[in-house]
């Protein structure tokens, strides 16, 4: 006995608590499920490993490189600043979880892992449950993990791990079974059968915002394609260009404000440097630390994709996958990508503007992420549906959305000091909702949550009981049988 | 096209849907039996500088202005419309010539 209990705190010291050989682990596990052959399962967990590592460089560098502005902004003007984007909420979760909870980064991927099999058995049983989708992309679902366990925390502080751990992991499976199971119907129709759903952060808003699309639909039908744009602002597709521009501007006017002098006085600079390229440089760096962080979530989650889907296409056949949403990038028209990036833009913008009217504090800088893929996904989807009014209008209303959902819940949770929060559009909204739900009535408040998502795949399949399931195992049949 | 393919798949964050298309490309290639070195998946401003390197470059539909100077110089570019579609991937490939 006293063996065995030798063994289980060696891997719980070396393994479980490590989070960059737990992913290995993890990974490494799932390949020999797989029955793949040793040696890919052993280049597997090598990667996913130094993926996590690489992350971690770029992490710490992401970290260093916010001090001078969180801390001028804390000390002078008594002001939070939160970027909203996953990448740096998932690294403020990293920041923010040893000293506010006294929790590693691990307990982020054992939860992770509950989260899916949670995903996978909701959907083995979907003659029950209704839900059709299974949640596979990696990088998404790392990030959502660890802002989930961090809003948990924050409602249940008190609440031990196991139990912590179980309640989030069921929370947050319902969440990606029943997000992705709502875009089954919008994305069938719109890629016409592709056989994929969304797997992503704006779930629930893209179903929202198609249902109103409908309700702007034209006669004239104009279309977005007519439309012709400047060629500079391809620049912006490039998450490299877009994020240094981004960063300047804000981090640019923030240093300006907080003045030379103040930054020397902290030495953050010496005062024989020269202002604006220190500025610039500052700026370039989070382009530099988040290429590098992403370099790290790309090598890891390519492996943890990988047996992931290998486990769900084994373990449910005849599920729809969910997937980035930038799968849909190709279909419907061209230029809704930009519009929905230029009218987010907008919206974001114009809330940032107004938090600092009505001196919030908490204030929000714009991330590429939530401002590309959200908005322009929202646009493909609201123009698919109803046309040029709705794709501009819409990633217009969900710019404003985004910053303000995101202001008020990072400087409510504590996120905003850490400097970042994921700001995705259904953090900004469904999260905040469930999470003022949890922390004001406790564990009815997670009873309440659990029903909330069981319910609506049940309304969904109410409403087409006869062709709910067939639009995800015959198209054709369904467009045949629809159309009569 | 002879010789040994190097093929590169690129997407606007170069994490998800890159890598969707690239476990597919891998499908493709098993199928029809392409000579393939390497397939290597990443954002659009990496892929930009590296395309010229590579013999195919697959992405998006979307994104096939993007590489522009890359297909002057010789590299072919496949723009997709279904990411998800192993079909469609197998017949741009053979669309484009590449075997």
């Amino acid at each position: 006995m006293e063996f065995l209990i030798g063994i289980w705190e060696f891997f719980a010291n070396n393994i479980l608590t490590k989070p960059a050989y737990l992913i290995g682990f993890m990974v490494l596990i799932g390949y020999l499920l797989l029955k793949k052959p040793v040696y890919d399962a052993f280049s597997g967990f090598i990667k996913a490993t130094v993926g996590y590592m690489i992350l971690s460089v770029g992490s710490s560098g992401l970290v260093n490189n916010f001090r001078p502005i969180l801390v001028g902004l804390k000390e002078r003007f008594n002001l939070s600043a939160a970027v909203i984007d996953p990448y740096f909420g998932q690294n403020a979760v990293n920041a923010g979880l040893s000293p506010v909870f006294g929790r590693t980064f691990s307990n982020v991927l054992i939860l992770l892992l509950i989260a899916f099999i949670m995903n996978l058995l909701l959907v083995k049983f979907k003659k029950y449950t209704k839900m059709r989708a299974v949640f596979t992309t990696g990088h998404v679902q790392v990030q959502q993990a660890s802002t989930a366990f961090w809003l948990i925390l924050f409602c249940f502080p008190f609440l031990n791990d196991v139990w912590i751990l179980i309640t989030m992991g069921i929370i947050l499976g319902l969440y990606w079974a029943v997000g992705s199971n709502l875009t089954v119907e919008i994305t069938q129709e719109l890629t016409d059968g592709g056989g994929f759903c969304i797997a992503h952060q704006q779930m629930f808003g893209i179903a929202i915002f198609s249902k109103l699309a409908e309700k702007l639909k034209r006669a004239d039908g104009k279309k977005l394609d007519d439309i012709k744009f400047p060629g500079f602002l391809s620049i912006f597709n490039e998450n490299i260009v877009a994020t240094s521009c981004l960063m300047f501007v804000f981090f640019g006017i923030i240093l300006a404000v907080l003045g030379k002098d103040y930054l020397v006085q902290s030495q953050f600079l010496s005062a024989s440097d020269n202002f604006f390229f220190y500025t610039l440089t500052t700026s370039l760096n989070f382009a530099v630390y988040l290429s590098i962080l992403q370099l790290g979530v790309r090598t890891f989650v390519t492996e943890l994709t990988q047996s992931f889907q290998g486990i769900s296409n084994s373990f449910l056949p005849g599920s729809v996958p969910g997937i980035d949403c930038a799968a849909v990038f190709g279909f419907g028209s061209s230029n809704a990508v930009t519009v929905g990036f230029i009218m987010g833009a907008l919206g974001q913008f114009l809330a940032i503007l107004i938090l600092l009217l009505i001196k919030s504090p908490t204030l929000i800088i714009a991330g590429f992420v939530p401002l590309f893929f959200d908005n322009a996904v929202i646009a493909v989807y609201a123009d698919n549906r109803g046309g040029i009014r709705a794709a501009m209008l819409f990633p217009f209303i969900s710019g404003l959305i985004q910053v303000f959902g995101s202001a008020l819940i990072a400087g409510w949770v504590g996120l905003a000091a850490f400097g970042g929060y994921i700001g995705m559009f259904d953090w900004a909204t469904v999260w905040p909702i469930f999470t003022v739900i949890m922390k004001f009535a406790g564990y009815i408040g997670i009873a309440i949550v659990v029903l909330i998502l069981i319910i609506i795949p049940q309304l969904q399949y109410r409403k087409r009981p006869d062709t709910y399931f067939l639009i995800v195992e015959d198209w054709e049949a369904y467009k045949e049988k629809t159309n009569k | 096209m002879a010789g040994k393919l190097k093929l590169l798949v690129c997407c606007g964050n170069g994490a998800g849907t890159s890598m969707m298309i690239k476990l597919n490309v891998e499908k493709v290639v098993k199928k029809i039996g392409l000579d393939v070195q390497s397939i290597y998946h990443c954002a659009i401003s990496e892929g930009k500088s590296l395309a010229s390197q590579y013999d195919v470059v697959l992405c998006s539909k979307n994104f096939v202005p993007m590489f522009q100077d890359a297909e002057k110089k010789g590299t072919k570019i496949v723009g997709l419309k279904n990411v998800m579609s192993v079909k469609e991937i197998e017949e741009s490939l053979l669309g484009a010539g590449i075997k």
